[in-house]
């Protein structure tokens, strides 16, 4: 069996069944299997015997039929020639007829032989009453053949007078006993039917009985077959909708932590950029302008000391550029300081400065009043959308639109790139920014294909924020 | 001689320290307060009406932008500076827009924090010379790559004349007293600068007289 081949060696996949279900499943199977094979063969068996056993009924009852007719038929062949043989024998034994058309003896000994084989050609019967009534019969005839052996011993002076006793005192009375023996023989024939055909009711009865038990044991089979199924079907359907909903428990179980990992991270990021910026920016700023009052102090004839003085500003000048460009990165404070539509300006712009390719941001009624974590996602969606068409696609054009419509805003960035093929490469890049924009209930569209650029899409809806006023009441 | 009154408002001490060292070295400037915040900054400037406010955008509880535009909507007379470390247009636009008259770079406060200080306790704009240099870079760029021309080359002579003055912070009225046309006509060619240039409001103006280089 291929299924069975197939089930004993599992994927190679994580996905890899209980061993212990797996065999505990199988077991079931086997058990159904069997189980439907024997209803199977008990409906198959059943049906066989049952035309079987017609059919020999109906083969009996054929014989039963054929052996009724054949029996009558001898009957009345007995019956005929002992007619016959009376009839010759009384003109053989009066010589009465004067053209010499008279019966010789031989002619009366053909016609008991006829007699004779007319009785034997009655079909062998087991019944003793026939038997019996056939012993007599033949009986009968032996006495006649006697008889007649007798009447050819006769004188031919005194063969007139004894022809006629012989008549009256044998040949009569023979005739009547045979025929009186033939009406019992026709009796016992029909009684033989009707025995016959009560035997066959009988039968048949019994193989309806037998096939009434059969038809129940199958239904009963059926029933219980359809039970335990039943039973498999309702607890494989439990156990399948328990697994869906574990599935689905661990599937927002994990959606929770991924956007928990992208709050803290959003979060470490800003704290991280404002320690840099507050800490270690604001320390560099003082310590810069303390070196200009320095260079103040020092004279300006001193061209060592000016030297030196020149170089630890250039050095404190890097460390400030590099660390506003770590905090930058980390946490842009346009969001904080500006709002959404000049951080993504001023984000369009600083690409444009860094890379071939010009952004325009474009913005239609985008309120001042998103929640933190709203612009933050745009603000990343945007950042990543822009810097994946930056750096991989060589786009020449880019275009960031962000609008805000009745409950939601839409964010799109086009870019003339050479574009992917969204179905094969998804990067770390995409599902960051699905996981952000699914997070705050809102969905992603990646449209792109070879050479034709991409346009990433998202729609995310906009809990009204409480109004300052409340929230100040 | 009476002396500039200064506000600084920066959350950070260190700096404040810096500033008020280079504001009080100068003879003619007096350091009248400092604030913590933008709140403080606010709230110090209704109560002591300083000349000059020299603010830090980045600031906690209110921002340099809001605290600007609470000051400047109540008290226009108080002239503001605004201290950043972006040079980045949207930042310039913003502090505009909120009424700051001087934008300065945190890097360069120290070389021009006096001269921004003077410039717009008298009236003027001043911004330091590093933003107008990103603003035209950025300008300049854009241009090349779109391919479109520069709208500057569309004014006249006049309208460019009259754009620096509106820039620097002119009246309509002083405008046309100094190059002795009537206010209409004045009025007519600023509609025509604006429209030329594709700008919406004084703070576009001004962000596109800096990047030109017309006004520092």
């Amino acid at each position: 069996m291929p299924a069975v081949t197939k089930e004993s060696s599992p994927p190679l996949s994580d996905s890899a069944p209980d061993p212990q279900f797996t065999q505990r499943a199988r077991k079931l199977r086997g058990l159904l299997l069997v189980s439907f094979g024997c209803l199977l063969a008990l409906l198959i068996g059943a049906g066989l015997d049952a035309l079987r056993s017609l059919r020999e009924l109906d083969g009996v009852e054929h014989d039963v039929a054929s052996g009724f007719a054949a029996r009558n038929q001898a009957l009345s062949t007995i019956i005929v020639s002992v007619h016959l043989y009376d009839d010759q024998m009384r003109r053989y034994l009066l010589q009465d007829e004067p053209s010499g058309k008279n019966p010789t003896a031989e002619d009366i000994a053909r016609k008991i032989a006829e007699v004779r084989s007319a009785l034997h050609s009655f079909p062998a019967a087991d019944d003793s009453a026939v038997q019996t009534l056939l012993e007599r019969m033949r009986q009968q005839i032996l006495d006649q053949e006697n008889s007649f052996a007798d009447v050819q011993t006769w004188e031919p002076q005194s063969r007139r007078k004894r022809a006629h006793d012989f008549i009256g005192d044998t040949l009569v009375p023979w005739r009547a006993q045979v025929l009186e023996i033939s009406q019992q023989l026709s009796t016992a024939n029909s009684k033989m039917l009707s025995e016959q055909n009560r035997l066959l009711a009988a039968r048949f009865q019994s193989l309806e009985f037998r096939l009434g038990w059969l038809i129940v044991l199958a239904l009963l089979a059926g029933v219980l077959i359809s039970v335990v199924c039943g039973w498999y079907i309702l607890r494989l359907e439990r156990q399948g909708r328990l697994r869906y909903q574990a599935l689905a428990r661990s599937r927002v179980e994990l959606e929770g932590l991924s956007a928990r990992l992208v709050a803290v991270q959003e979060q470490e990021r800003r704290s991280i950029s404002r320690e840099l910026h507050d800490e270690v920016g604001q320390s560099l700023g003082a310590l810069l302008v303390e070196i200009g009052q320095l260079g103040k102090l020092v004279p300006g004839d001193d061209r060592v000391a000016q030297a030196q003085l020149t170089h630890i500003k250039s050095v404190a000048e890097n460390a400030v550029k590099s660390v506003r460009d770590i905090a930058l990165l980390l946490r842009p404070p346009m969001l904080d300081d500006l709002g959404l539509v000049p951080a993504l300006e001023w984000q369009a712009r600083e690409i444009s400065r860094r890379s071939d390719m010009e952004v325009e941001v474009h913005s239609e009624r985008v309120s001042e009043d998103l929640s933190d974590e709203l612009k933050v996602c745009i603000y990343r969606l945007v950042q990543e959308a822009l810097n994946n068409a930056a750096s991989h696609s060589s786009a020449k054009n880019a275009k960031v639109t962000v609008a805000q419509r009745a409950g939601s805003i839409h964010v799109e960035i086009t870019d003339n790139g050479s574009g992917f093929d969204p179905g094969h490469s998804r990067g770390m890049g995409i599902l960051g920014m699905e996981e952000r924009v699914r997070y705050l209930g809102g969905r992603l569209a990646i449209a792109s294909a070879p050479g034709k650029g991409a346009t990433v899409t998202a729609e995310i809806p906009v809990q009204p924020l409480p109004s300052p006023v409340e929230s100040r009441s | 001689m009476k002396k500039i009154r200064v506000l600084l408002a920066d959350d950070h001490k260190l700096i404040r320290g810096g500033l008020r060292l280079l504001v009080e070295q100068q003879p003619d400037l007096i350091v009248i307060g400092e604030a913590n915040d933008g709140r403080e900054a606010v709230s110090q400037a209704k109560s002591l009406k300083p000349d000059v406010v020299v603010m830090d955008i980045g600031m906690p509880n209110l921002n340099g932008i809001e605290a600007a535009l609470q000051i400047t909507q109540t008290h226009p007379e108080i002239s503001i500076v605004m201290l950043s470390m972006h040079s980045d247009e949207s930042y310039v636009l913003r502090a505009l827009k909120s009424g700051a008259k001087g934008y300065l770079l945190k890097d360069s406060a120290e070389s021009d924090l006096i001269k921004a200080v003077h410039a717009v306790a008298d009236g003027k704009s001043f911004f330091s010379p590093a933003v107008s240099k990103v603003l035209l870079d950025d300008y300049v760029r854009k241009l090349k790559r779109s391919g479109a021309e520069d709208t500057y080359d569309l004014l006249t002579p006049r309208e460019r004349e009259i754009l620096q003055l509106v820039a620097e912070g002119k009246s309509n009225k002083d405008v046309a007293n100094l190059l002795n046309l009537s206010v209409y006509t004045v009025e007519t060619h600023r509609s025509n600068i604006m429209e030329k240039l594709n700008l919406r409001g004084i703070p576009e103006l001004i962000l596109f007289a800096v990047r030109k280089g017309i006004i520092s």
